[in-house]
């Protein structure tokens, strides 16, 4: 696509970058079809195509954008579907992340708005305030009317149940069982240690039940992405600064195979902090971190995972787009699933988003509701006795219009091959073969 | 490209169009704030460019009659919007323009496989046709490279054909009936799920008219049990001519593939990238698809292979899954866009007799380097049907101009061989000036007369098709 | 006395300077077709011959005077073949003389084949044709895909010269397959047979031929290709069908192939007085209208191509208000059409031949032919 920018604009190394991504697109419309929020809306405007041709305006443009543009920019769950489907190696992904950047440095939302996104984007990142302010909503639920509209679906979305803190997210090194074979990281994260414990237990479970030491590091904790989203840059990047400097000490200190991460919508981040530290200080030690950031399944693949007998419980795989289009991690989980013994069945469109997507199904909880219906509807198409997926997100979404329980991957992989059964399970009657 | 004036009397009533169109649709959308309906300025013709007056998107195909009814009244421009997958702008807007986009009406309607067809509303995509007819066994033949993202609608309009028409057809021969809606707002059903309706075959000139007639709004389309196993075949070769008059000497042998498609070495490239598709690194490529059991597929390739062998092929592999199949394909399927790799690019839909293709492909590589210009070639060859793709840069000033000289010179070589300007793509805007290469002024004027029996005041996606200088005394004289 | 004009400006001169209206037609042979029509009697049999014919590119082109027969004899020598396998009218219509290739595309005739590979206009890739004002007018051209333009070709094929006569008509051939052969099942009702056409036409085993003979109970299936391959195919057909009772497979091409024209030929009906409609509806309703049909117009026959979507009925002249009881009966069971194919001049010119068209289609259509042949020269009423 044709693009104007002039030359003083291309001083700028983020405009230089999005000219030539912008470059690449030759409008030919593929994405139109993979894009979950134009299957809904049917507007090429809430299409990628119709987003780069927005953002190619706004950036032209060089001045704060309209509140149209911002909707429709807003409207895109970053879930990258469109990256997958782009014959013309489009980045997608760099190229909305610097629209969100400069929308939130350029426009000023009207008041709710801003609020709501200052709000999760502080709480959010910050457990012991997260699990405070889950419990204010429990409180609050019961006067959502007089909440205003834009922020009534922090309460609606508020889990009705906390699990305890586990003393297993606190920084330490959890040794193998039996001969030690890999030193891997665990990102244990923010959102996810307050709402379900059972992940990072399982994953643990599961790595040390295989020979591999594994490290909470020190220091580590959110990993940038939902701040990142939300168009906050700067932000994230301090607390990827942080995970950089604390997983590198233990690259440089005793050595680790890998940075293993169960929440794939961290990983796809973790994975780019070479990227987003590229001319920078933390450069060298940021592509460090990110090559051998593996997602868990990635990394079970290189683990002989020995189980007993086939179960036959069919499970549905839900392919979180921060794994399948952010990642490119597509057959391990399913692999994986499938060679542990499940009947693995995948649902129709199995493409498209369930409308999570970080803090999506709070700022647009409309879109995401739709998406969350097709999603639900097109999973329970095939019978499943258990829905697995690979990421907190996208399992608190699923789970909330469902009533087959909705398991991460992990936690199936450490119940077959001896670990405990995922508590989730409780009330159903599905058993592993004596 | 010449565009006509806008009408001004209509841009000053901008605001009481908008307002009946709002009240034409209950559920629809209608994008009138210049900063929206800026995105629909082109499809993936992206050369010229023009946001229209409004932009409709209407959910039902009485919402469709009811803004044509509000456009005829108010004598706007209508153009028609499938997904937006033109490559020859085929959904350019005027600035005086309503577009009308159907992609909100992408329902299935109707299965019948006892019957063997399905009724779809026309915003569906053509792959989304097949999908749900595949647990059936079935599947909807024509298979436009686009086929992810375009529109059935668009497809009707277009004719538009695929590498699979070699055996199957083009959108004609696979369209069974149709809802359309007129200028002047009425609904009428031509065809239906049967065969060859009585009467003169309006249907038949429905599909590939290019918006010129009306909506299409529903399609009654054909489905085609799908064939046993289908096995795709690479063939490399070292010059483009070997390739050529192999495909020549495969039709002559009785021996008809499912799809001969080329690429050359530019494309190659550029797709394998993408496709992992592990295409041979020759300067030319065939993909010969066949089908049947599996002992109908090895006749037919023993007898293929032999062919190429002796036409010099350097090397031939067969998939070896349907997970390779479907990379082979892909890899075709997405070479347009993967060109985008190597920079912006005309695409071009030139139709010669297959008999012709070795020296074609050679006059092409002359003209291009005449013109210092870089051309991939990527294209159906089984029915002559050239994609050449001239690279250019769009950002400096002159190149768009002279890669479309050299366009232009493509085409008229394809016609002076006893071809066409275009196969599947259609005219649209892009080759509506090259049109009297191929007709007589006596032959575009009953054609335009066809158009004028559907829309006298030539209110319908104006500016494609016909020659602006040939249309316009006629739409002084309507 | 005819006039017949040897090349198109001959033609463009006669069409430009005539007055009265012209009955055309090529070699006499459907001229019984349509509704009665009247005028001064033009043939476009003396312009004939090939004009090119290219096998490696599937094409022939041919002038439109250029008899069938001769057409068919070319291609067999090259190994090819007219895939659409047009109906010869002379047996069911009577009449003598040879068709032309202008006649086919007029009628835009087809046969057993249409369900798996069309009629005539899916395989016209272009036509020459002198309109009402005497110019020539070309459409469409030689090569496989086409979109360059309105499609003028599809308007002209199916048309009976009321738009124009066609001078030149360029066609895309389609290789002969080494041999033919069928399964008949016997013994069937109707509405098994339909059911059983339908199951062996929706596998992938290239059924190329589905009809069934209610008077003689069978229910042949045809398929062409290799001698492996058609042997392969009617092995997974007998095994397909096998529920539906004995099946008989039938390997000897030249009886396979002459049963075959007979049907195309509703040769069954060619020995039989009354009328012969020509019926297009979705297969599984054909059945039910057929046992409606025979109902309410007793003693017609029925014989079933295309899978049952094609059915033709021989009906009782005597029966009145047949063309209301069929074309009722058609909408009934959600829509189709019925084409009165052979009858007597006077039902011919007081019955609508053509099924009847809502009055936004009869509008376009009566504005198209304005546009074509504003003096209405062409076959005059032919269709109307």
């Amino acid at each position: 696509m044709k693009t104007i920018f002039t030359d003083d604009q291309r001083l700028d190394p983020k405009i230089r970058d999005s000219e030539k991504i912008i470059r690449t697109c030759v409008h030919c419309g593929f994405c139109t079809a993979t894009c979950p929020t134009y299957q809904v809306l049917g507007d090429e405007l809430d299409s990628p195509r119709g987003r780069i041709y927005l953002i190619r305006e706004m950036l032209q443009n060089n001045r704060s954008p309209d509140a149209k543009t911002v909707k429709h920019i807003d409207r895109c769950l970053s879930c990258l579907s469109c990256v997958t489907t782009c014959p013309s190696g489009v980045d997608y992904k760099q190229l909305i992340d610097h629209a969100r950047e400069h929308i939130e440095l350029t426009y000023r939302r009207p008041l709710a708005d801003r609020t709501l996104r200052a709000v999760l984007a502080y709480v959010l990142q910050r457990p012991a305030l997260l699990r405070w302010a889950i419990r204010a909503a429990w409180v609050a639920r019961p006067l959502r009317r007089a909440i205003p509209k834009k922020l009534r679906s922090m309460v609606d979305f508020a889990p009705h149940s906390l699990p305890a803190a586990s003393q297993r997210d606190l920084p330490q090194v959890v040794p193998a069982v039996g001969e030690k074979k890999f030193r891997v990281a665990l990102l244990t994260g923010c959102v996810q240690k307050v709402l379900d414990t059972a992940i990072n237990d399982a994953t643990i479970s599961l790595l040390t039940r295989h020979g591999c030491d594994v490290v909470v590091a020190k220091g580590a904790g959110c990993c940038g992405a939902l701040s990142l989203h939300l168009g906050r840059s700067s932000e994230s990047r301090k607390a990827a600064e942080k995970n950089v400097e604390a997983w590198f000490a233990e690259i440089d200190g005793r050595g680790l195979d890998a940075i293993v991460v169960n929440t794939s919508g961290c990983g796809t981040v973790i994975k780019d902090y070479g990227l987003i530290f590229r001319d920078t200080e933390l450069a060298a030690k940021a592509l460090r971190v990110a090559k051998i950031t593996k997602d868990v399944t990635e990394f079970a693949s290189q683990l002989d995972l020995s189980v007993a007998a086939n179960s036959n419980i069919r499970v549905a795989y839900h392919s979180a787009c921060s794994l399948q289009h952010g990642q490119q991690v597509r057959h391990e989980p399913v692999d994986l699933l499938a060679k542990a013994g499940f009947v693995v069945v995948e649902p129709n469109n199995a493409h498209l988003c369930c409308g999570s997507a970080g803090t999506y199904n709070l700022l647009q909880p409309e879109i995401s509701g739709e998406l969350r219906r097709r999603k639900v509807a097109t999973l329970e198409a095939v019978t499943p006795q258990i829905i697995a997926a690979g990421n907190i997100g996208c399992m608190m979404q699923i789970a909330a219009g469902t009533k087959v329980p909705v398991i991460h991957t992990v936690e199936l992989l450490d119940w077959v091959t001896g670990g405990k059964r995922p508590e989730k399970l409780r009330g159903f009657a599905i058993e592993l073969p004596e | 490209m010449l565009m006509p004036v806008a009408d001004d009397r209509i841009l000053a009533r901008k605001d009481e169009i908008v307002r009946l169109l709002r009240r034409a649709v209950l559920d629809g959308v209608v994008i009138a704030d210049p900063a929206e309906t800026k995105a629909y300025e082109c499809d993936a013709y992206t050369a010229y460019t023009c946001a229209p007056l409004a932009v409709v998107l209407p959910n039902t195909t009485q919402e469709v009659a009811a803004v044509l009814r509000v456009c005829h009244e108010q004598g706007v421009p209508v153009v028609p919007r499938g997904s937006g997958t033109s490559l020859t702008g085929g959904a350019l807007p005027t600035a005086d323009s309503v577009v009308v986009g159907m992609s909100r009406m992408a329902r299935v309607l109707e299965t019948d496989i006892g019957n063997r067809f399905i009724r779809v509303e026309a915003g569906c995509t053509n792959l989304s046709v097949s999908k749900f007819v595949e647990q059936a066994g079935f599947f909807y033949a024509p298979d436009p490279s686009s086929q992810i993202a375009c529109a059935i609608g668009g497809n009707i309009a277009t004719n538009a054909g695929g590498a699979h028409c070699l055996k199957y057809g083009v959108t004609s021969n696979n369209l069974l009936g149709v809802t359309f809606v007129s200028i002047e707002g009425e609904i009428l059903e031509f065809g239906g799920p049967f065969l060859d309706a009585g009467g003169l075959d309006l249907l038949g000139i429905i599909c590939g008219s290019e918006g010129q007639l009306g909506i299409v709004t529903e399609a009654t389309l054909r489905i085609l049990p799908s064939p046993e196993n289908a096995r795709p075949v690479l063939f490399g070769f070292e010059t483009s001519a070997q390739a050529g008059a192999c495909v020549s000497d495969i039709i002559r042998s009785g021996t008809l593939p499912v799809a001969i498609e080329f690429m050359d070495r530019l494309v190659i490239r550029a797709t394998d990238d993408f496709a992992k598709a592990n295409y041979p690194d020759t300067e030319a490529l065939l993909i010969v698809e066949v089908e049947g059991s599996i002992e109908e597929i090895e006749a037919q390739l023993a007898i293929i292979v032999a062919i190429a062998t002796s036409h010099g092929a350097v090397s031939v592999r067969q998939s070896r899954s349907a997970a390779d199949s479907a990379n082979i394909w892909k890899g075709r399927k997405s070479a347009f866009g993967a060109m985008g790799r190597l920079g912006d690019y005309i695409c071009l839909d030139g139709v010669i007799p297959v008999s012709q293709l070795s020296l074609v492909l050679q006059r092409i590589t002359e003209l291009a380097a005449t013109y210092d210009l870089k051309v991939g070639n990527v294209f159906h060859a089984g029915d002559g049907n050239l994609h050449p793709l001239i690279l250019f840069d769009e950002n400096l000033p002159g190149q768009l101009e002279k890669a479309e000289a050299l366009g232009a010179e493509i085409l008229r070589l394809c016609v002076d061989v006893g071809g066409c300007l275009t196969g599947e793509h259609g005219v649209g805007v892009e080759k509506r000036d090259l049109m009297p290469l191929q007709f007589s002024v006596a032959d575009l004027d009953v054609q335009m007369s066809v158009k004028e029996v559907f829309d006298p005041a030539w209110r319908l996606n104006p500016a494609k098709v016909f020659p602006l200088a040939a249309s316009a005394d006629r739409q002084v004289l309507q | 006395m005819s006039l017949a004009p040897t090349n198109e400006s001959e033609l463009a001169e006669i069409v430009a300077a005539t007055s009265e209206p012209l009955r055309i037609y090529g070699g006499a042979t459907k001229r019984l077709l349509g509704q009665t029509c009247h005028g001064v009697e033009l043939t476009t049999s003396g312009m004939s011959g090939v004009v090119t014919y290219e096998p490696s590119a599937l094409t022939l082109i041919v002038k439109a005077g250029t008899k069938l027969a001769e057409i068919e004899q070319l291609l067999d020598e090259n190994g090819q073949r007219l895939a659409f396998e047009p109906i010869d009218y002379c047996r069911l219509l009577g009449s003598l003389g040879e068709a032309t290739i202008g006649g086919v595309v007029a009628c835009n005739l087809s046969g057993p084949r249409r369900i798996q590979v069309g009629a005539c206009r899916d395989f016209l890739l272009g036509v020459r044709f002198v309109a009402g004002h005497g110019k020539l007018i070309k459409s469409g051209g030689r090569v496989m895909k086409n979109v360059t333009g309105l499609d003028l070709t599809k308007l002209m094929a199916g048309s009976y010269g009321t738009l124009g006569v066609v001078t030149e008509v360029a066609l895309k051939v389609m290789p002969r397959p080494e041999t033919v052969a069928d399964i008949v099942l016997h013994d069937l009702s109707d509405g098994d047979a339909i059911r059983a056409l339908s199951q062996a036409l929706g596998s992938p085993f290239g059924v190329s031929g589905a009809a069934h003979v209610p008077n003689r109970k069978l229910t042949p299936l045809r398929v062409e290709g290799t001698e492996a391959s058609v042997k392969y195919r009617l092995a997974k057909l007998a095994d397909l069908l096998a529920p539906m009772g004995k099946a008989e497979i039938r390997l000897d091409a030249s009886k396979v192939s002459a049963d075959w024209r007979d049907i195309r030929d509703a040769g069954e009906f060619a020995e039989r007085s009354g009328n012969v409609w020509r019926i297009s509806v979705r297969p599984s309703v054909g059945p039910e209208l057929v046992e409606i049909l025979r109902r309410q117009l007793p003693e017609s026959t029925a014989l079933y191509d295309w899978g049952g979507g094609m059915i033709w009925l021989l009906v009782p002249e005597t029966q009145t208000a047949q063309d209301t009881v069929i074309r009722q009966g058609i909408a009934n069971l959600g829509g189709g059409h019925a084409t009165l194919v052979r009858a007597n001049e006077n039902a011919r010119s007081t019955v609508a031949v053509f099924q009847p068209m809502s009055a936004g289609i009869a509008k376009i259509s009566a504005g198209l032919r304005r546009r074509f042949d504003p003096r209405e020269i062409f076959n005059r009423g032919i269709m109307n």
